[in-house]
């Protein structure tokens, strides 16, 4: 039983609508991709790659499982997997929209500052990789995103209490390997 | 005007957009499985949630699948529903590409060896330890291995599926294998969408028999943790 719900649904048919979703989310899309991909030309084709995908996708959304961003986070999340996972078995990751074709050489130069300025995140997920990926994906979004508990928890399709369980045992870990943890990753989880 | 990346992206995002919907609202939440674009990927290629990869048509009256000449001399294929694949082999004759294609449900593949793959493909294969290896560098080298390989310059993902005939040497046919996950994989459930593979051979393809592919809907840790 699936009921038509308000929300992003229209996003997908309304262009006015889609324009204003992607205007509001672009940077924020862009930056969560520079810190975890360091070539602008990739970046570039995440970011169509995402963005095709909402409106693939507009229709899961669902205005009381977590907030817009939230959801946004889940869809990214969701892409950028799937292209790490292309990466080992295809041959080319070959896109709807190859998001390089519209770079220009102002563009890159743009995007190359911002994969320098999310630096500093690199380095704290880098430090993250020894935790299970359960706790991983919860502390990615929460520390280095910025997302607050509950829409991590909602991005990852888990309960709050779950997330908040996770967080603190991934703290735990954290803990434990003095010297590898930039304070980036402490400070965000008091 | 289209001044920045973020303009030409919103540009050709839009383009997308008027695109898929042609017949104005499409009422129902839930679309149908049976009627996907097949768009983008490679050799081997998984789509894990499957939102991203496999757009949706929502038209009517398309036919089952496309095949256009393109003025490079390369043949364009784009299957919109996983049905005829006999027409699609005829289409693709018609164009002067010899042709296997093959669809199956996801979870099955043809038994192996059903044709020999060539050698020049064999020796281009990317090792154990670099698939499953995460640096890009050597992930960027599987790529370039792949794209470089015979049947990689000959079957590219370019507007669904693109074949070069300059690159398909006479007695070589081109086989397709697709297999398709009847259950529409969403990004909160997200699973494989379809796997495609594409080959050239030089000798003959045997009739396809289905065995299991109990790997197939592996999605790795594409899978958000449970709670």
């Amino acid at each position: 039983m699936r009921l038509r719900q308000p929300g992003l649904a229209g996003i997908a048919d309304d262009p006015g609508a889609f324009e204003a979703f992607y205007r509001r989310h672009f940077d924020e899309m862009t930056r969560f991709l520079a810190r975890r991909v360091d070539d602008p030309h990739t970046v570039a084709d995440l970011v169509a790659e995402v963005f095709l995908a909402v409106l693939d996708s507009a229709h899961t959304y669902r205005p009381g499982r977590g907030s817009e961003i939230a959801w946004l986070y889940g869809v990214a999340r969701n892409t950028l997997l799937a292209e790490r996972r292309r990466a080992a078995r295809e041959l080319r990751a070959g896109g709807r929209i190859a998001g390089r074709r519209l770079l220009e050489a102002d563009d890159v130069a743009r995007l190359e500052d911002r994969i320098d300025a999310e630096s500093p995140a690199r380095r704290a997920l880098q430090a993250m990789t020894g935790l299970p990926e359960s706790e991983r994906a919860l502390l990615e979004l929460v520390v280095v995103d910025q997302l607050t508990v509950s829409e991590a928890a909602a991005a990852l399709g888990i309960r709050q209490g779950t997330a908040r369980v996770r967080l603190h045992r991934a703290r735990r870990s954290l803990q434990q390997v003095p010297g590898v943890v930039p304070p980036l990753v402490m400070e965000g989880i008091r | 005007m289209n001044d920045t990346f973020e303009d030409r992206l919103l540009a050709e995002l839009r383009t997308e957009m008027a695109g898929r919907a042609p017949q104005g609202r499409a009422p129902a939440p839930r679309r149908n499985t049976g009627r996907r674009l097949l768009a983008t990927a490679a050799v081997t290629a998984i789509a894990a949630a499957a939102a991203i990869a496999v757009p949706l048509v929502t038209g009517t009256g398309t036919a089952a699948y496309a095949v256009t000449k393109n003025p490079d001399g390369s043949v364009t294929l784009t299957i919109r529903e996983f049905r005829d694949p006999e027409g699609v082999e005829d289409e693709l004759a018609a164009a002067g590409v010899r042709a296997d294609v093959t669809y199956m449900p996801l979870g099955k593949r043809c038994e192996r060896p059903g044709f020999r793959p060539l050698d020049a493909d064999q020796a281009n294969m990317p090792t154990k330890e670099e698939l499953l290896s995460k640096d890009p560098a050597v992930r960027a080298k599987i790529r370039e291995k792949l794209a470089s390989s015979p049947s990689g310059k000959a079957i590219r993902m370019r507007n669904g599926i693109t074949i070069y005939p300059r690159y398909v040497e006479p007695g070589q046919t081109v086989v397709l294998q697709i297999a398709e996950n009847p259950k529409e994989p969403t990004v909160r459930d997200p699973g494989v969408a379809w796997q495609f593979s594409g080959m050239l051979t030089d000798g003959p393809v045997n009739p396809c028999r289905l065995v299991d592919d109990p790997g197939a809907f592996d999605v790795g840790d594409a899978v958000p943790p449970g709670s």
